[in-house]
């Protein structure tokens, strides 16, 4: 064993490392040129069977089991609260404005499972976060993830254990948005999975400090969940919108534990998503 | 690299990771970090040389690959393998790096690694210039601010990494 290890390892140092720097691009290429299929596959094994055990074991460092139980009971007691809080808020608004009844169809009435944070991207670009839940609790692919703050993005493969979540830096993450003051309905995308930009019509007049939360017409994310306020106006490349900067309400880096929200994508959705 | 090297650097591997993950995050200055890996690629390529820079360089390029959009697979891999091997041509068996130009490696490695990864992802040019100004140049300073320390720490006990 170690002398076929030894083996590999000269062969790869001949040539002052060509070798080996042909082989690992090679690799790389390969990966890069694979087919989604194969490049899920790659992660997901990667995933399951190294990178989750490893930061399993290194988050748990500080991990005191009895305080987390009742903290987690707390939390999801305080999310569900907060939730109702703004659902509440969202009703009386459009009471306000309407004068007719509240809309029943808002109303979140989905179980919800806490997860704990176990490992995030190593890197400078946060987009991805593995979270200790997974198929076996209840999670599946598609379903929302929001913490005590905001919308955190949504799930983007539930395995048995655990699972990844997209957050909403993903510049393949692009979700139908709402400004909360003149009702609006825009779209937010993160085009460089560093900054948050929501895309909204310039006649509405939304201005720097409104606020903006899921319109629930996407079909994955129901309506209302806070998403984040608008920190500056731009002009987009069309007069007609308008291009936002966004400070979305949870600091992604900070997530501790969040909470996945079980509800299915609309049926349409699900079945464009399974296409 | 002897057996024990190996298990040395892959320790070091996870703490880099680690402290990536968080440190880093408590050292921002207006969301501009450090990258300790970038460091640990070009610390690891200097001294033990080109075919190692490239194994450690695929290795930290593939971790966080797994944990970026699945469209982008393999950017980071590439990136980091040129990166490594690269530096690794300045091998210390070789040559004597000083201070000084370990810390413009450094440098050079991180704006080759970024450009690479943007031309890899194939972002839109204009993202890409606005990402190179507003990131890539204040990140890359203060990686070249906490690699000089790095390095001025690890100088004298023959182990930059």
């Amino acid at each position: 064993m170690l002398r076929a290890f030894r083996f590999i390892v000269d062969l790869f140092t001949q040539r002052h490392g060509v070798v080996a720097f042909a082989f690992f691009l090679v690799l790389g290429i390969l990966m890069r040129e694979a087919p989604t299929t194969v490049r899920e596959s790659i992660v997901d094994t990667s995933l399951s069977t190294v990178f989750y055990p490893v930061q399993l074991l290194t988050s748990s460092v500080n991990d005191f089991k009895s305080l987390q139980a009742e903290n987690e009971h707390l939390k999801e007691e305080n999310a569900r609260l907060r939730q109702e809080t703004y659902h509440a808020s969202e009703g009386l608004q459009e009471l306000a404005r309407l004068h007719t009844l509240v809309r029943f169809d808002d109303k979140w009435d989905f179980p919800i499972v806490t997860a704990r944070v176990v490992g995030h991207n190593p890197g400078r670009f946060l987009t991805t976060l593995v979270i200790n839940r997974g198929t076996h609790h209840g999670v599946k692919d598609n379903m929302p993830v929001f913490s005590m703050n905001g919308l955190v993005g949504k799930i983007s493969k539930a395995m048995v254990t655990h699972s990844s979540v997209q957050l909403l830096m993903d510049p393949n993450l692009k979700l139908s948005v709402l400004e909360r003051r003149t009702r609006v309905v825009g779209f937010l995308e993160s085009m460089d999975g560093r900054l948050l930009s929501a895309m909204i019509p310039s006649h509405a007049g939304v201005a720097e400090g409104d606020t903006l939360i899921t319109s629930g017409l996407g079909g994955i994310f129901p309506k209302g969940i806070p998403v984040g306020t608008v920190r500056a106006v731009r002009k987009a490349d069309l007069d007609v919108m308008s291009l936002m900067d966004v400070a979305p309400f949870q600091e992604f880096s900070t997530l501790e534990e969040v909470f996945v929200m079980e509800k299915d994508p609309d049926w349409i959705i699900q079945e464009l998503l399974d296409e | 690299m002897s057996n024990y090297g190996w298990l040395r650097t892959l320790l070091l591997f996870i703490v880099v990771f680690s402290v990536q993950s968080t440190v880093s995050e408590w050292l921002q200055i207006l969301s501009i970090g450090p990258d300790f890996i970038v460091i640990f690629i070009v610390s690891v390529a200097i001294r033990f040389g080109p075919a190692t820079g490239c194994f450690w360089g695929f290795l930290a390029g593939f971790t966080q690959d797994v944990y970026a959009p699945l469209e982008w697979l393999g950017a980071n891999s590439i990136s980091m393998t040129i990166v490594g091997f690269a530096v690794g041509q300045l091998e210390e068996r070789f040559l004597t790096v000083n201070l000084p130009a370990k810390v413009g490696v450094l440098g050079l490695a991180f704006l080759v690694n970024d450009v690479f990864y943007f031309l890899i992802t194939g972002l839109e040019k204009d993202v890409v210039a606005n990402l190179l100004v507003t990131r890539t140049v204040p990140e890359c300073i203060y990686t070249l601010v906490i690699g000089a320390i790095v390095f001025y720490l690890f100088s004298g006990k023959k182990a930059d990494v």
